[in-house]
């Protein structure tokens, strides 16, 4: 069915409007490059795990498999060669889940609490009450409060 | 490099396609490079949807080991990072013959395509095996999300509130576990379509857009692999 004809290529390449697909072919050679690099990074990252760095731990992790993902997405998946769009699209995936961390982390790190001493919601720095928390007179009697903390608590006797 | 090969029918009529229509070309699109050009931005934008569905549970993973460290700490050293450092390179060698199956298919070399994806296709089932050998031992350890975490009848360390752990491990390699199956269906389906014949230097989109799909399950399993299994 298909049989190379030379002349259609050189004309093909004149004319990129020919309605063809004109996709970028990576050599094999290129592409077990790309491969070897991406398990160096694995030993690295499997390597540097036996390290402790604290709380660098996760960032050292993540920027690792960053660089992991970036190889693939740009020569596995052909990005480097693609459309810029569909970079344009694939980046905003990560963008719109940054922004779902970002705000869930600052809706935990902001969440008010029960303090069972006084059973009212407080702030988690500063222990003020919170807004929006208990109105004092809705409060539950502290007897009650406390009472109920024992009760849950006694099993672990 | 691209047109090594030519469709006769598509050659003679030069800038005429709407008169020469190629068999793989859908009537609603113009000209092959229009149907090649949808089909990849569908896939985009699908893969954008498949990272924010991962995105809910590495949100929660966040959350959970910003608010337990400790804990977390513990039960991670409960996964085997020697199983998990395999599965990787297994993965990642499947994801370079997916790469390599689109380049014969690219050049028009179908017995090459053929065999990448099945090479492909064997290192998904190999990750499989790996990943039952792993859920087995957690199982028989107890090491199970929920009101399943029976890890102190097994003279665990964990305290009962690790659960939550092995809840975010089992679903967040759970799903892509199922991914992984999906991803083999799809390879399978276009080794079919390629062993029939459909696939040519001219119309390569399903290797394309299969491959796409398995180097998405790769990039999820490259962050899951040191965020469950190295850091901690």
């Amino acid at each position: 069915m298909n049989h190379t004809a030379p002349t259609h290529t050189n004309q093909a390449h004149e004319t990129h409007d020919d309605g063809r697909v004109h996709a970028h072919i990576s050599t094999v050679k290129f592409l077990v490059g790309v491969f070897a690099a991406l398990i160096f990074l694995t030993f690295v990252t499997v390597y540097v795990s036996y390290f402790d760095f604290g709380e660098a731990n996760t960032f050292v992790a993540v920027l690792i498999a960053t660089m992991k993902a970036t190889l693939v997405a740009l020569f596995f998946m052909h990005l480097r060669y693609d459309k810029a769009f569909h970079g344009v699209v694939f980046i905003m995936g990560f963008l719109f889940l940054g922004l779902f961390l970002l705000f869930a982390h600052i809706e935990i790190r902001t969440r008010g609490y029960v303090d069972e001493a006084s059973s009212t919601t407080v702030l988690p720095r500063t222990g003020a009450p919170a807004p929006g928390g208990i109105e004092p007179s809705a409060r539950v009697p502290r007897a009650r409060a406390t009472g109920g903390s024992t009760a849950a608590g006694s099993p672990a006797h | 490099m691209a047109q090594g090969t030519s469709d006769v029918a598509l050659h003679h009529s030069g800038q005429g396609e709407q008169h020469e229509h190629p068999p793989f070309l859908a009537h609603h699109f113009d000209t092959p490079a229009q149907q090649f050009d949808a089909a990849k931005l569908g896939m985009w934008v699908f893969i954008v949807t498949e990272i924010l569905m991962f995105g809910g549970l590495f949100v929660a993973y966040g959350i959970y080991r910003a608010q337990e460290p400790e804990i977390f700490h513990l039960a991670h050293r409960h996964l085997d990072k020697v199983l998990g450092a395999f599965n990787t390179v297994v993965l990642l060698f499947s994801s370079l013959t997916a790469a390599l199956a689109v380049r014969a298919a690219q050049i028009g070399n179908r017995k090459q395509t053929s065999v990448m994806l099945v090479v492909t296709i064997l290192c998904a089932c190999a990750f499989l095996v790996v990943k039952y050998f792993e859920y087995s031992h957690k199982i028989h350890e107890g090491l199970l999300p929920g009101r399943l975490f029976t890890a102190h009848l097994h003279h665990s360390d964990l305290p009962q509130r690790a659960h939550m752990f092995f809840a975010l491990y089992f679903m967040m390699t759970g799903l892509h576990g199922i991914h992984v199956v999906v991803g083999m269906s799809i390879l399978a389906w276009v080794l079919w379509r390629n062993v029939k014949g459909d696939i040519s230097a001219e119309y390569f989109t399903p290797v394309e857009i299969g491959a796409l799909y398995w180097h998405l399950v790769d990039l999820v399993w490259i962050y899951l692999f040191p965020l469950l299994y190295l850091v901690g």
